[in-house]
């Protein structure tokens, strides 16, 4: 448990101070929110730690009819935030209830979990399906969907930038979050957030994101576009199950197998987007 | 490293290592309530509290309670002078080999001081980041919601 490779800590003051350092450290420097991950692996390549807890990126607040989340704000705290459990029907709540447990959740940080962007974890495939944006702080500033940053490489990014804000857009309509694991505490074996918005009776957007697959959780933009313009209905949900479970890509890992996720994969997606679907008439 | 924090209220000014794990430090400091169960975030049996918060310290270094208030077992009662909530869980059968208690307690304590009458449900969702072998887990149930009414009714000091 000793993690005796750390020869320094330091408390950064602001987002300069922790790039400063970022710098000087090279590959032996990494920034610490909850440490939930990061203390949890093997000791060993990180020599300066390099603590943003304090630096002022610890909060919640509505933005351009959406929200924006600080990145070391914790799971927690998320929780208990008024405008945080307003966004969209209370879809963040609904996901970030079923991400580990309340002490972990205490120190955990939306930041960190998106960085990690563990492929089983219930927030990154929660963010991509949202459509939530990060902003960062490195030599540049910069901002980008998440969706996007992990298509590509982004874990470098981080080495040398401090993500600062996430962004949730506005959504007129509702989305559900469904995630199977072994038992409640547990990581998911598979997990899907669905969206839909509906307009003169018929679907009007959709998202469906499906994760754990066992790859990290994704868009499946034909299975979206496939409900555009459907009045929602039983025989939809089933038409869109078929769909799911002849289409999506999965895997096997030694947590579950291929044939047990396509299948479940069509069920998750179902029961989001009737759930989602029901949200949406209230 | 210079770190000052605040042990079971009394403030302490310590040297440490920076990469000194919160949980060895404290039981360093004659904490013997922070177990090691699993050191992976796991368990829950390394529980303690941090400005009011449960955390795991198995997953927390020394520095980062540098300006913080941290509570263990031994800030809540004595074996002469047990806390309420210790007293219910002894009255209420909740303690067998009791190396998972201290972390049941801390998390316990953690939610009646934010709410002194919680359902079955919520007390369940506050014990279910910490695993107990022996009990089944109802008797601990049982021991939360008799300290809780206990509480409503007065008898916390
Ligand atoms: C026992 C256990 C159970 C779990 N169960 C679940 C679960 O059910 N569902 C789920 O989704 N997740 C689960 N997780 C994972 C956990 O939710 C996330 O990994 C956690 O949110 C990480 O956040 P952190 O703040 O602790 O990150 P840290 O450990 O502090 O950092 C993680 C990584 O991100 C980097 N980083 C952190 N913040 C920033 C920033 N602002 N800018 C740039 N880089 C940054 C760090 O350098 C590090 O590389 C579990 C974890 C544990 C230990
Ligand atoms: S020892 Fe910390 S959670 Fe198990
Ligand atoms: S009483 Fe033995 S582990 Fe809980």
């Amino acid at each position: 448990m000793h993690r005796t490779g750390i020869r320094r800590f330091h408390l950064a003051r602001d987002v300069e101070e922790a790039l400063s350092l970022l710098s000087a450290y090279g590959d032996g420097g990494a920034l610490l929110a909850g440490g939930v991950d990061l203390l949890r692996g093997p000791p060993g390549q990180v020599e300066g730690l390099i603590d943003i807890t304090g630096i002022g990126l610890s909060q919640v607040g509505e933005a351009r009819g959406g929200l924006a989340v600080g990145a070391t704000t914790t799971l927690t705290e998320i929780l208990k935030n008024p405008a945080a459990s307003a966004y969209v029907g209370g879809i963040l709540c609904e996901v970030f209830r079923q991400v580990a447990v309340p002490p972990l959740r205490n120190m955990a940080t939306l930041g960190g979990a998106l960085v990690s962007a563990h492929p089983w974890g219930d927030i990154p495939t929660a963010l991509v399906a949202l459509g939530a944006e990060v902003r960062w702080r490195g030599e540049r500033e910069g901002k980008a969907p998440v969706e996007e940053l992990y298509r590509g490489e982004f874990r470098g990014l981080f080495r040398s930038a401090v993500a600062t804000e996430i962004l949730f857009p506005p959504w007129n309509g509702a989305f559900a979050y469904e995630k199977i694991g072994r038992a409640r505490y547990d990581i998911a074996l598979l997990n899907s957030c669905c969206g839909v918005g509906i307009r003169d009776g018929v679907v009007a957007w959709a998202r469906v994101a499906v994760g754990a697959r066992p790859d990290r959780g994704e868009r499946l933009p034909w299975a979206e576009q496939a409900l555009v313009g459907q009045k929602p209905r039983e025989s939809l949900w089933g038409e869109i199950q078929d769909l799911v479970q002849g289409q999506v890509e999965v895997g096997d890992d030694r947590r579950a197998g291929a044939v047990w996720r396509r299948h479940t994969a069509g069920v998750l997606v179902r029961r989001a987007l009737v759930r989602a679907t029901e949200k949406a008439g209230r | 490293m210079k770190i000052t924090f605040n042990l079971n209220r009394v403030p302490q000014y310590l040297d440490v290592e920076p990469g000194e794990p919160l949980l060895s430090l404290l039981r360093l400091l004659g904490m013997k309530s922070v177990k090691e169960g699993c050191g992976t975030g796991d368990c829950g049996a390394c529980t303690v509290l941090v400005n009011g918060r449960a955390v795991r310290s198995c997953l927390m270094l020394a520095p980062q309670i540098q300006g913080k208030k941290v509570l263990t077992l031994e800030g809540l009662g004595t074996v002469d002078d047990p806390h309420p909530l210790q007293k219910a869980f002894l009255d209420s059968g909740a303690v067998q080999c009791g190396f998972c208690t201290p972390g049941m307690v801390l998390v316990a304590y953690e939610l009646l001081l934010r709410n002194d009458n919680p359902t079955r449900d919520e007390v369940a969702e506050a014990i279910s980041g910490n695993l107990c072998r022996c009990t089944g887990y109802v008797k601990i149930v049982d021991a939360v919601l008799l300290a809780a009414q206990w509480k409503r009714e007065g008898r916390w000091r």
